[in-house]
């Protein structure tokens, strides 16, 4: 056999790197362009960094729940190469299932501390295991019958589904925003690290995303079904041929989306203390960007995107008003699926063909 | 047959020195991995030259370099004195290259003669306006486009009574036949055919053979075949190139390629 | 009428008979009722739907691009109006204001005011170019990504038209009014003709309409069998082969974009006039689904069938479920009021004509096959059931 090619021209092999190197870091640019700006604005004007350290917190905080909901889209995006469209009607719903056995637990504001941690885990848990199976249930009902139908089929329906469940919604609670009782106190200010303030809320958030998020890790690097999903991911005929049963494998996959939706609701009901049946639209695209930015299908990514998108989201809305940072975040989108649809540390697709 | 619209005057004729096509140093990596390395090759007009090679030696995306569907990562490719290493694909057939594909990639909702039709869209010149307001110019065009491509199938051997019939619904050679039939709509001067005889039986094939002699004689049409049969390919083919592991391994006409040791070798393997 | 519901495509002068008769019999409608009837008021939303739920056919339905962000051309249309006749712009000229054949009435007051025909020409050629500017991002995406980079456009559109009234980029010119609407809008003043008056009868603004729907269904048709038509499909079914072919994909989805967008804004200006007033809260993504739902309800890709979705899902909208189901509830006694329910119905709706007949009512041959038998489906899902 002749001997194995060398490698093509490294001016060649040179450029390419260059060019994704551009792409990348021209997006971390972008990304730091205005929390840098701001920054220098701020230590110009105010001459304290405590604004943007506030900023900061808000941002990862929020941004912990995004990341949830972008872990649900990524773990499905991987799997079948589609959008969960209904994937933020699921977090919404999980946000009322767990408002709705907030009477039925008797959790209520004031009671005592473990008590409280008792019933709102109950809640998240109960929360998680609707949103799971609602997951399921979408996936048999919009994704799996239309496998070999053209890709807007299943994105139709599931679009549909996702219509279903906001009038749900409408019907569950009203069509206007409602608030919701402040059980933990969440603006309580729990500790002030150099005059940036941290509160209950944000506490909580970490306190419930980081456990999961390391257990999806382990439990998708360690188990035989997160071995599964990882090959059915990379070569679903392959995978088949090992004995991978392939459809029980994307219902698990939606099953855990699902489930890290259910309990980002209920992190949401407490830490934005309201609830709306818009706010899973609203959500869920938010968390799409994130998990774009970070690279779809990519676990790590998906965590990354979402505390980068809640700094951005948080940073918009204190510079420029609530009411633009939908823009400023669909901006980011529209420009990521331009310039580098792979986004942070996705993978370089094939060109053409 | 009606003149073609918008095609360069030729560079190159039969008789003079210039191949149609030269591709000078072409590589294509992907990531890490080199598909094609290092390939110099051309073809002369009114040719039929044959690229062989083992699986995965490279050949078709080679063709897809041809085409422009991949831009060469090294070197240049020229066609009719013109550099189109950079060219897109419609632009390309526009020059005058046309292409089957080695998986039938026919626009399986349409019938053959649809099919054929589209294969014309780079020698029609009905616009947005024109397509909406529908002068007799772009009536008689649609008429012509039409018979042209109806023409084109009975010349491919196409029975006439499936010529409306839907590309989906028609047997694997009839398609073949469609799909040769789309490439020559564009009146093309240099003809890719990946793997045409796949699937055929040795009639089939002779009279494949046939007819692209027939090509290359009746429409003075150059060919460049991707070919495993190899009767077929000592048959046919007044020059062929051997590929392997992405690299140009042999040239020459069928008998010195045959016996050249180490197109033997890519094949079967190092002996001894 | 079996051709038409097994999805063999009608040839050129059946069309135009059954259009022709289609118009008249709809023409004549009218004069059945009262000027001011809710019956023509339906009729005449329902026309205006048919002309956009037309218009998104040609960029889902023939070229195959999941547009999920028509609204923003609805929107842009409406806004053409709504800035180029009325009082909006009331600084204009120090309030001498600017008009063109703008009729004897809007002659005289503030505000740009152009005639409706010139106001069609003004908007066809920002949705066009706004349809293009949407489209040139989603060239090189995938189905699904498309699907979101519209979706997002339209949302971005949507919070400028809420938000437009902070947005002033001169003195006194605001880009929008917000919710609170731009109003009055110019009636509709045709040459020839005493201008539209909504107070007096509806008829003249739905016989208008029926003309644009004639117009708008000429061009469908004629689009559709033409080499721009076999582009698209040829598009749609196989990107790469219609490239070798000679197709140029940038310029041929572009021209879908755009062509589709034009249908959007003309019945966006349309409604602006009819209704008099132009409501950033119309503007929001459930209408790009409400749109998407009649292509899918009458027939993806199919001209008829797309027509008629319009016209149903229009009459389930704006009497159906207000005024008929709504009746329904009562009679067993209970308080509750049926139009809450509209997203769910039209959600549930979407839902079961992909599941049972995705092909829609009146099927188109190509689509029907593709949706049906996977034939031809040149994106679809990698994993395959055993």
């Amino acid at each position: 056999m002749s001997t194995t090619t060398a490698i093509a021209d490294p001016r060649q092999r040179l450029s390419d790197t260059l060019r994704e190197a551009a792409s990348k870091y021209g997006l971390i640019a972008v990304l730091l362009a205005l929390p840098v700006y701001l920054a220098i604005s701020d230590l110009a004007q105010k001459g304290t960094l405590t604004d943007l350290g506030n900023n900061l917190v808000l941002g990862l905080s929020n941004g912990a729940i995004i990341a949830l909901i972008a872990l649900g889209y990524t773990l499905v995006y991987g799997i079948i190469e589609l959008i969960n469209f209904a994937h933020g009607e699921v977090f919404m719903i999980g946000s009322f299932v767990a408002f709705g056995l907030w009477g039925t637990f008797g959790i209520h504001e004031g009671m005592g501390v473990p008590g409280m941690i008792v019933g709102l885990l109950a809640a998240m848990l109960a929360a998680m295991l609707v949103c799971g199976g609602l997951n399921v249930m979408i996936e048999r009902v919009a994704y799996k019958p239309l496998r070999n139908a053209p890709k807007l089929a299943p994105l139709i329906t599931a679009i549909g589904m996702s219509f279903i469940l906001q009038n749900v919604g409408i019907l569950w609670l009203g069509s206007s925003q409602a608030s919701v009782p402040d059980l933990i106190n969440q603006s309580h200010d729990l500790l002030t690290v150099g005059g940036v303030v941290i509160n209950n809320g944000d506490v909580l958030a970490a306190a419930v995303t980081i456990p999961l998020v390391l257990l999806l890790t382990t439990f998708i690097n360690r188990s035989r079904l997160g071995k599964a999903m990882r090959a059915t991911a990379q070569d679903p005929d392959a995978a088949r041929l090992m004995g991978i049963n392939v459809n029980t494998t994307i219902s698990m996959t939606f099953l855990l989306g699902g489930m890290l939706a259910g309990a980002a609701g209920l992190i949401n009901l407490l830490y934005q203390t309201s609830i709306w049946y818009l706010q899973g639209f609203q959500a869920g695209l938010i968390a799409f960007t994130a998990a774009v930015m970070g690279g779809i299908g990519n676990l790590k990514g998906a965590v990354l995107g979402g505390f980068i998108i809640g700094v951005i989201q948080q940073l918009a809305e204190f510079r420029l008003g609530a009411e633009w940072t939908a823009v400023v975040v669909f901006t980011y989108l529209i420009m990521i699926m331009v310039f580098r649809p792979q986004g942070l540390i996705g993978e370089e697709t094939r060109e053409a063909g | 047959m009606s003149t073609p619209v918008e095609m360069p005057p030729p560079a190159t004729g039969p008789g003079s020195a210039a191949p149609l096509l030269a591709t000078e140093h072409v590589s294509k990596t992907f990531g890490g991995l080199v598909a094609v390395n290092d390939v110099t090759f051309e073809i002369p007009e009114r040719s039929i030259v044959s690229i062989i090679g083992p699986n995965g030696a490279g050949k078709t995306t080679f063709f897809n370099m041809l085409t422009g569907l991949y831009k060469p990562s090294v070197g240049r490719i020229v066609f009719d004195g013109k550099d189109i290493s950079r060219t897109r694909p419609d632009r390309i057939t526009t020059l005058g290259i046309a292409r089957t594909f080695q998986n039938i990639r026919l626009f399986a909702t349409m019938s053959a003669v649809e099919n054929v039709m589209v294969g014309q869209h780079a020698r029609m010149k009905a616009g947005l306006i024109g397509s909406i307001l529908r002068p007799p110019k772009v009536r008689r065009e649609e008429r012509d486009v039409e018979e042209k491509a109806r023409e084109m199938l009975s010349y491919v051997g196409l029975a006439k009574s499936v010529h409306d019939e839907l590309a989906v619904n028609l047997s694997y050679g009839d398609q073949r036949r469609v799909e040769i039939a789309r490439a020559l709509a564009s009146d093309p001067r240099l003809l890719l055919l990946d793997e045409p005889t796949a699937g055929m039986n040795p009639q089939e094939s002779d009279r494949l053979t046939a007819f692209m002699r027939r090509l290359r004689d009746e429409r003075n049409l150059t060919i460049l075949l991707i070919e495993h049969d190899m009767k077929v390919v000592m048959g046919v083919s007044e020059r062929i190139t051997v590929l392997d592991h992405g690299e140009k391994i042999a040239e020459g006409d069928p008998i010195e390629v045959r016996a050249n040791p180490l197109v033997v070798e890519a094949y079967l393997g190092k002996q001894g | 009428m079996s051709a038409l519901l097994a999805g063999t495509p009608l040839k050129g002068r059946e069309n135009f008979a059954i259009a022709v008769v289609a118009l008249a019999a709809a023409a004549l409608l009218p004069l059945f009722f009262d000027p001011l009837s809710n019956i023509t008021n339906n009729c005449i939303l329902a026309a205006a739907y048919v002309v956009m739920a037309l218009g998104l056919n040609i960029v889902v339905g023939f070229a195959g691009l999941l547009d999920l962000g028509y609204v923003a051309f609805y929107a842009l249309g409406a806004y053409t109006i709504g800035w180029f006749a009325s009082d909006h712009f009331s600084s204009v000229d120090g309030g001498e204001g600017f008009h063109v054949a703008a009729g004897e009435f809007a002659s005289n007051l503030p505000g740009i005011h152009l005639n409706f025909l010139l106001i069609i020409v003004v908007a066809v050629v920002i949705v066009g170019i706004a349809g293009m500017l949407i489209g040139l991002p989603t060239l090189r995406l995938r189905g699904d990504y498309i699907a979101i980079v519209t979706l997002a456009f339209g949302e971005i559109i949507y919070r400028f038209a809420i938000n437009g009234d902070e947005i002033n980029f001169a003195e006194g010119y605001k880009l929008t009014n917000g919710r609170q609407a731009i109003s009055p809008i110019d009636s509709i003043d045709l040459p020839f003709f005493a201008p539209f008056d909504s107070a007096f009868s509806l008829r003249p603004f739905y016989w208008f309409c029926l003309v644009l729907v004639g117009v708008v269904l000429l061009v469908n048709f004629r689009l559709r069998d033409s080499r721009l038509g076999r582009a698209w499909i040829a598009i749609r079914e196989d990107e790469v082969a219609a490239a070798s072919m000679g197709v140029p994909l940038v310029k041929t989805k572009l021209l879908a974009y755009a062509t589709g967008a034009a249908f959007g804004g003309i019945s966006g200006a349309f409604l602006g006039s009819y209704l008099t007033s132009v409501n950033a809260n119309n503007f929001t993504f459930g209408f790009s689904i409400f749109i998407l739902a009649m292509i899918i309800l009458g027939g993806l890709g199919s001209i008829w069938g797309v027509a008629i979705g319009a016209i149903l899902l229009s009459f389930i909208n704006t009497y159906f479920i207000p005024d008929v189901f709504n009746t329904v509830p009562s009679k067993f006694g209970l308080d509750f009021d049926l139009t809450i329910l509209n997203f769910g119905i039209f959600g549930f709706l979407i839902l079961l004509v992909m599941v049972l007949r995705p092909q829609g009512i009146l099927p188109e041959r190509r689509r029907a096959l593709e949706l049906t038998e996977g034939v031809g489906a040149g994106d679809a899902i990698e994993v395959r059931t055993p």
